[in-house]
């Protein structure tokens, strides 16, 4: 079977695993990421030599988000209702498409020229900022790590540090080469002159775009989590406040966050909590000094409520985006973030993708894993998501989209593990095959990178039968 | 009416029609370690974070003194020790506000748009002076909802924001800057 994405992702997945400076800034990383997380674990309760609080903090998440997922017109509407209590607007956009040209509509209707953006995941899987460029608005991103993604025209490589493929150089070469600044070896004054060109972009926009950790449906609030006070800045000075918000990110009461934020925290980032939690619960009321004139909500389906109809992998929608099973894959790890080709990347982008974009096209994801299972021991609201990417892989064999060389092969192996006479004979067979060299042509890719172990001369069954024999 | 609206959620009915799995219950074990002193725990969190926390009267009169252009919140707290502003939000080089209560468990410091002077006051200005008293610590997050509920339920202020530590960023390679975009330092000063 042909298709462009797996093609691509045969390619790219093939180019970095054999990238060794690509493998040592990521083991950097990663090695920083284990430490933080591993002190981050300690802020719950423990007994000694045991993990329970924390594991306690995953049930209770758990429990939150099944009860959510499994109530969500309830919430939806409860959050709806109080968002305009309080005096926001709730667009329902059932695509990413409607979801786009809402925001055109907005910024069109209040005259806008210049957004400012905080980091948002949601609004690179509708690809916002491509339909703004094309409607002649400039939207800057503003978290340091998606701006360097965007004056460098990449995508984000990770859902949480987006630019954790890169090093101090590569991002000291690309801000002289498209800011015009001297290099440094500093990260402090990349920072700094990120602080400066992008205060000048908050003190200018007309519309601050955000995403949303949680929507809070009993309060109508939306909670962001950050550390660098650019959703702050982008709530706070513009014009129009828009938030776009998948409908997964309810939850029921304002009181799930004492939580939710520590646990978000800890998985994403090994902090206690993040620098800043904010809560928005509409525009500047009259005794406020300021803050925007308008607040809307965008509840954004996307193919969301095909996943939440699976029964089996419903609870993929409990994900709270930490970027904690992307840290732990192997896989990841090795390919790195960019060759997925996906917005949402790792275990729970290969769970996902093919429920949210097209089955077919994203089935191959479901084998972007060796099925070890660290994804599900990190995940901090218990997904089961290394069995889910076996559901995938089980769905796809059953729509038919496993191709028919492959269809054939397995059906040839059935055939033959059905008989022990078929058995031996394909063992004899493959050992003779093995043995005269044939293995790199036979099982390729596997030995594009590795040498096949010689077999040895006799097989199991044959060493079995003798000793057998003479017990 | 509204027809995204209505399939939506019509699509969310239909799937909800059957119960997904539930997961493992949680226990009655509690989740994060008990508090015992909030006040030394908030101090050590703070510390921890780099706030730096200001004793007396004239360790504050030295560090306001060190700002030419202060910008407050306007609150009675604030003016009483710290004086009348003399810039504006987007032009000064210190911002004083007050908070609604601080947080032992995190080390954090609770402020909205009713107790701190607005969204950018706290947020916009270098550098963030935090004037408050020793009662508003409360031990955990759970506690300050809590107190947030008491205080404004039905009557929110339109933002609220949990501050911990100065604004700060690992974006490139995990090394910790701060400043990133919010106040580069952070200062809390207890007026009893």
């Amino acid at each position: 079977m042909t298709n462009s994405a797996l093609q691509q992702f045969e390619r790219d997945a093939a180019l970095k695993a054999a990238d060794r400076q690509h493998r040592a800034v990521i083991q950097k990383n990663i090695g920083t990421y284990n430490i933080a997380v591993a002190n981050g674990r300690k802020r719950f309760a423990d007994w000694p030599g045991s993990d329970q609080g924390w594991q306690n903090a995953r049930s209770h998440a758990a429990a939150i988000k099944w009860e959510t997922i499994n109530h969500l017109d309830r919430y939806l509407e409860q959050f709806e209702q109080n968002v305009l209590a309080n005096g926001g607007h709730v667009f329902w956009a059932e695509t990413a498409a409607d979801a786009r040209d809402h925001v055109l509509e907005l910024a069109r209707r209040h005259g806008v020229q210049k957004i400012v953006k905080s980091k948002s995941m949601t609004t690179e899987e509708i690809h916002l900022n491509d339909a703004l460029e094309a409607a002649g608005i400039h939207a800057v991103e503003t978290d340091l790590g998606e701006y360097i993604c965007q004056i460098r025209g990449e995508p984000p490589y990770h859902i949480v540090t987006p630019v954790m493929h890169l090093t101090k150089a590569d991002i000291a070469r690309t801000f002289q080469e498209k800011l015009g600044v001297p290099l440094t070896d500093s990260a402090e004054d990349l920072t700094m002159i990120a602080r400066a060109k992008l205060r000048q972009e908050f003190i200018t926009a007309d519309m601050g775009i955000t995403g949303a950790n949680f929507a809070i449906a009993d309060t109508g609030m939306i909670a962001v989590t950050e550390n660098e006070g650019n959703a702050r800045l982008s709530f706070s000075l513009p014009r129009v406040h828009v938030a776009i918000v998948g409908i997964e990110k309810l939850i029921p009461r304002l009181e799930d966050l004492a939580l939710l934020w520590p646990l978000l925290a800890a998985s994403g980032t090994g902090q206690t909590i993040t620098a800043y939690n904010s809560l928005i619960g509409g525009p500047r009321r009259e005794r406020e000094a300021d803050g925007p004139q308008e607040f809307h909500v965008i509840l954004l389906d996307n193919g969301r409520t095909r996943l939440l109809a699976d029964v089996e992998q419903r609870d993929a929608l409990h994900c709270i985006r930490c970027g904690a099973c992307l840290n732990t894959c192997p896989v990841y790890t090795n390919i790195g973030g960019h060759a997925y080709g996906t917005t949402y990347q790792g275990p729970i982008g290969s769970v996902i993708t093919p429920h949210l974009r097209d089955a077919q096209e994203w089935s191959h994801l479901s084998y972007a894993s060796s099925l070890c299972g660290a994804c599900t021991d990190v995940c901090p609201v218990r997904i089961d998501l290394h069995h889910h990417l076996l559901h995938n892989r089980r769905n796809a064999v059953q729509r038919g989209f496993d191709g028919l060389i492959q269809r054939l092969l397995f059906r040839a192996w059935f055939w033959t593990m059905q008989s022990p006479a078929r058995y031996a004979v394909a063992a004899k067979l493959g050992n003779f095959a093995l043995r005269r060299g044939l293995a790199g042509a036979l099982l390729k890719p596997w030995t594009t990178g590795r040498e096949f172990p010689a077999p040895p001369q006799q097989s199991f069954r044959d060493y079995w039968r003798e000793h057998e024999r003479r017990p | 009416m509204n027809v995204a609206r209505d399939n939506i959620l019509g699509r969310v009915r239909a799937a909800l029609k059957v119960e997904a799995h539930r997961p493992v219950a949680p226990t009655d074990a509690p989740v994060f370690p008990p508090i015992a002193d909030p006040e030394t725990r908030f101090r050590a969190e703070f510390a921890a974070l780099r706030g730096e926390i200001i004793e007396n009267a004239q360790a504050l009169r030295a560090f306001v003194g060190g700002f030419a252009r202060i910008a407050t919140d306007g609150a009675e707290l604030t003016s009483q020790f710290v004086g009348e502003p003399n810039a504006s939000v987007r032009d000064c080089d210190l911002g004083v506000t007050g908070c609604d209560c601080l947080v032992a468990q995190t080390g954090s410091i609770i402020v909205s748009t009713l107790s701190a002077g607005g969204r950018a006051m706290s947020v916009l200005p270098p550098v963030h002076l935090v004037m408050a008293r020793r009662e508003q610590i409360v031990a955990d997050l759970a506690s300050a909802f809590t107190l947030l509920r008491t205080r404004y339920d039905k009557h929110w202020p339109s933002a609220i924001s949990v501050i911990t530590g100065p604004s700060r960023t690992a974006d490139i390679e995990k090394i910790l800057v701060m400043g990133a975009h919010g106040p580069k330092r952070l200062a809390l000063c207890f007026a009893d």
